[in-house]
């Protein structure tokens, strides 16, 4: 038992108990969890039932910050589409992040993005993803940090 | 079919902005939900449900907080930075049973603002655990409730026991140009890495 003072440089204080359990690699959720409880915002259907049952895209997974939005093609042939799908190309006429469709739509994120991924594939919709890496590109970091200030 | 630069008369789709995003984290009720309501834009969206009799058991907002509603899902805002990129502002879900979706929401984001309420520190040592780990660049902003704070700075940063290098700032959730202020100390220590990193 030892006594820590704050002017000693203790790395591992008692009163952070999460702190040493780290693997090495960045990830584990912050805390024990008990499994999945649905979102109860959602509708009263299983929510991956709208999906067929697949809970992620086909290609690798769509950030929830993606801008999607809607294709002159994708408006132009709504028939195609059935309840949420066409939901979804007709509320992305205007652009807008995955994350907002899932909200504005009542949607599971994972459905949401399920179903997006399924339009892009179809031509009905078109997506800007973040860049990979671009959240350590200087310049756009400096053009953010311009955005902010500009804040009053 | 070359890049001429085709002006307003043709009714030119716009190109989709750039997504950046910030994650705002914490303990339940520090003011997450406010922060990112006071600094976007756009009306923040949230899913912000009422508390069940279960999840009261579970959520615990305690003495410190008068909080009645709990977010459930994720809420989020944003800012339109300049024509091309847009920052957006996603505020983890209060509680620990929505861990699953903090992988979602600090995949490629820029940084984290960790909110703490001094009255009860220990509820941010989950989210400082996080991005310790996924080396995250965070900044632990400390939320002055009603103007006070009921621990000195330093004692906060001792308790905390986060990396020198980690930037400690106060601010206030109600305040537009207090969140502005503290999402920029995270933008330049975030730049500052990359430079690091870089050079």
């Amino acid at each position: 038992m030892d006594t820590h003072r704050p002017d000693d440089p203790p790395r591992v204080s008692p009163v952070r108990p999460f702190l040493d359990d780290g693997d090495g690699e960045g990830g584990g959720a912050p805390a024990g969890m008990p499994g999945g409880v649905p979102d109860p915002a959602a509708s009263r259907v299983r929510p991956y039932m709208l999906t067929g049952g697949r809970t992620g895209p086909d290609e690798t997974e769509l950030e929830i910050e993606a801008q999607v939005v809607s294709t002159p093609a994708g408006l132009a042939a709504l028939d195609r589409h059935l309840y949420e799908a066409r939901d979804i190309v007709v509320l992305c006429a205007t652009p807008m992040a995955v994350a907002e469709i899932a909200v504005r739509l009542h949607l599971h994120l994972g459905v949401a993005r399920v179903l997006v991924g399924d339009l892009l594939g179809s031509g009905d919709l078109s997506v800007r993803r973040p860049g990979s890496g671009q959240h350590r590109n200087a310049q756009i970091l400096e053009r953010v940090i311009r955005g902010l200030e500009a804040i009053r | 079919m070359d890049s001429k630069p085709s002006d307003s008369t043709a009714p030119e789709r716009r190109p989709l902005p750039l997504p950046v995003k910030i994650v705002i984290a914490g303990g339940f009720g520090v003011g997450k939900t406010t922060t990112v309501t006071g600094i976007s834009e756009t009306p923040a969206l949230t899913t912000d449900e009422p508390m069940t009799a279960i999840a009261g058991g579970l959520d615990r907002p305690g003495e410190a907080s008068g909080k009645t509603t709990t977010t459930v899902a994720l809420d989020f805002g944003c800012v339109t930075i300049d024509d091309e990129i847009k920052l957006y502002l996603f505020g983890t879900p209060g509680q620990d049973r929505f861990g699953f979706m903090w992988r979602d929401l600090t995949e490629g984001a820029i940084g984290a603002l960790v909110i703490v309420d001094t009255r009860r520190l220990d509820d941010c040592y989950p989210a400082v655990d996080y991005f310790e780990q996924a080396k995250l660049p965070f900044v632990v902003a400390v939320n002055k409730f009603d103007g006070q704070l009921s621990h000195d700075l330093d004692d906060v940063r001792w308790a905390l026991a986060v990396r020198p290098e980690t930037p400690l700032v106060t601010f206030d959730a109600r305040e537009r140009t207090s969140i502005r202020d503290a999402l920029l100390v995270l933008l330049r220590l975030a730049l500052q890495r990359t430079t690091t990193a870089a050079g």
